[in-house]
């Protein structure tokens, strides 16, 4: 416990002097802005861009508030976790890789406590973005369009929140795993990309999963998900954060020897 | 929509960018060390609108 | 009081010995360097002792409970954080009382010479300070051992010069085992050598006992010219080596004593500029176990 202290000031620091506090959330308030203002002034876009015929007159439909909340979880599923991915594939492979690990190694170093405080240092920052971004879609959205459903909005990015948890413990275990930044950025984006393909190609069969917490994510904003079947992924889920953080701390130890010396 | 209200809306997306763009210019200027020719990604923050300091951020610079 | 023993410790990578079978003891106190030419398995030895590295076969007996202070030939640090704050992050780690960390980090730092930089970010330093401050987080926890892999060898000869005295003031207190092939400085503060050769261990004992074992002390005369030296090299009176205008001859049973060349020099016309004797240098004992000619 007292190392995690320690640790912790040392990942404060460390994300506070390389900018991830503020350029993270930045990104993340970006994309959830432009989502709605780019939807909002789609018409007058394609007006001016598209050469179209004097006198036509395109109808287009406008989007239900809640779609445009569920496009901007579209944006972060997509660019969101490419950033996350790049931002800490190097937490610790990238520190074996360089050497300034070896000092931290050759200490009675708790690998539980320095893995821990990666994982609640790129969390608190992953959510804290996630919050910052859907909040500004949500205010956007409410000028622009409409106004949604605070409880259901509420759910919407807790739901969201324990996706991002499932993807950060991905990334730290491939940081963990990885003999390098790149391919701990690969190898955890690729794990990610093909569970979604497998999962939306037999997942129908297949209602329990922590790969559909997007999908229940979004039905909140509706009439909201399957009760039993959101509780159970998001308990599979919590499970496996818990599985995936202790084969990091296991991984973590076992590749210390790979630091460079 | 009257314009005013309109820049209003847009103010905050060109100060994130912005902010961005100093924060990275800053942060090139001071770091010793970037991965590929520091030149370059002056070139990237300046000229690639919002991508260029966010890539600096995420793959320029050299953080371990 | 033997304050580490190590038996049979052997580092194999597919197959390939790093280290192979390597035995030796330190005494409580004593500095031993670990000499060898690069390759030998110097770092990976210093790896296994300092719990960084698994040894694959042999073992590694510590008697002492506190801990083991590492300086690796490159330190690295995060580049955003200031010395001080490294130096207390590593005293904390290593288990220093929490309010005793500050004061011991800016004593270190003191007494390493980085007092006044001591809120400079590491990435700034150069490679003189980034040695002091190795040495920093090296000691910062009083360790009962200290590694030190190569640590003058990317210095200038001041800093050479600076680090070694420091280290020399750390002998009193501390079991300090370090390997190097600058070996003019090592001599200074040896009790034990190591020499180590393709993983193995070729040669050890007290500076003393191989000194003598390789003792061939030789006679090196000086010539006022090239040529007076090539003419009393044809004499072929002794064994005798000659570069340009110098010739060594070795002191041997069946070589001269002094007192004969002494009195073949003693004519006038031998041109000889300078006598002395010379003995056995480590340098030379290393490049003999090496095997260079």
């Amino acid at each position: 416990m007292k190392q995690f202290a320690i640790l912790m000031k040392k990942e404060w620091r460390e994300n506070l002097r390389n900018f991830k506090l503020f350029w993270i959330p930045a990104v993340f308030i970006l994309l959830g802005i432009m989502e709605p203002v780019t939807n909002y002034f789609l018409p007058q876009i394609l007006d001016s861009v598209g050469n179209l015929p004097e006198g036509t007159v395109l109808e287009f439909p406008t989007p239900e508030p809640e779609q445009i909340l569920v496009a901007v979880m579209g944006q972060y599923q997509l660019l969101g976790l490419l950033i996350l991915a790049l931002a800490y594939m190097g937490t610790i492979a990238g520190e074996r890789r360089s050497g300034t690990a070896t000092l931290l190694y050759v200490r009675p170093l708790s690998f539980p406590a320095y893995f821990m405080s990666k994982w609640m240092m790129a969390s608190i920052i992953a959510l804290l973005s996630v919050w910052l971004g859907f909040l500004s879609g949500y205010y956007y959205t409410y000028l622009l369009f409409g106004g949604v459903d605070l409880t259901g909005f509420a759910q919407f990015a807790a739901t969201y929140s324990l996706w991002i948890l499932l993807v950060i413990s991905i990334i730290l275990l491939a940081s963990a795993w990885m003999p390098n930044a790149g391919l701990a950025a690969a190898f955890s984006l690729g794990m990610i990309v093909i569970s979604q393909l497998v999962d939306s190609l037999l997942g129908t069969y297949w209602p329990i999963s922590p790969l559909k917490l997007p999908a229940y994510a979004a039905a909140w904003l509706g009439s909201g998900p399957v009760t039993g079947d959101f509780w159970w992924s998001a308990g599979v889920t919590v499970l496996l954060i818990a599985a995936l953080i202790g084969l990091g701390i296991f991984l973590s130890a076992k590749k210390a020897a790979t630091t460079k010396v | 929509m009257e314009t005013s209200r309109l820049l209003l809306l847009l103010l905050p997306v060109l100060l994130i960018q912005l902010g961005l763009m100093i924060f990275a210019i800053i942060d090139l200027i001071k770091i010793p060390l970037t991965n590929g020719p520091k030149w370059m990604w002056g070139v990237i923050i300046v000229l690639v609108n919002i991508i260029g300091p966010i890539l600096y951020f995420a793959i320029g610079r050299r953080n371990y | 009081m033997s304050l580490l023993t190590i038996e049979g410790l052997t580092k194999s990578y597919n197959g390939v010995l790093a280290v192979d079978r390597v035995s030796f003891v330190l005494e409580e106190g004593t500095s031993t360097a670990l000499i060898g030419p690069n390759g030998s398995g110097k770092t990976t030895t210093l790896s296994m002792i300092a719990g960084l590295l698994k040894e694959s076969e042999g073992s590694i007996q510590r008697d002492f409970q506190s801990g083991i202070g590492f300086l690796p030939q490159y330190p690295q640090f995060f580049p955003w954080m200031s010395a001080l704050e490294f130096t207390e992050m590593a005293a904390q780690i290593s288990g220093v009382e929490a309010k005793k960390v500050r004061q011991q980090a800016i004593r270190t730092l003191e007494f390493v010479g980085l007092g006044s930089a001591i809120n400079k970010k590491t990435g700034t330093f150069s490679g003189g300070m980034r040695q002091r401050l190795g040495l920093a987080q090296a000691i910062v926890h009083q360790p009962k051992l200290l590694l030190l892999d190569e640590p003058v060898s990317a210095l200038d000869p001041t800093g050479r010069r600076e680090i070694m005295n420091l280290l020399k003031s750390l002998q009193q207190d501390t079991t300090i085992l370090y390997s190097t092939h600058i070996l003019n400085d090592a001599e200074e503060m040896i009790d034990q050598v190591l020499f180590l050769k393709e993983g193995k261990l070729v040669e050890h004992g007290s500076l003393a006992e191989v000194k003598n074992r390789y003792a061939e002390p030789k006679i090196r005369m000086r010539f006022d010219t090239e040529q007076a030296a090539a003419l009393f090299e044809n004499r072929q009176l002794w064994q005798m080596h000659r570069h340009k205008n110098i010739i060594d001859v070795p002191l041997s049973e069946t070589g001269p004593t002094i007192q004969q060349i002494l009195g073949e020099l003693a004519n006038g016309e031998s041109g000889i500029a300078g006598i002395d004797r010379q003995n056995v240098s480590l340098e030379e004992i290393f490049l003999k176990v090496a095997g260079v000619k």
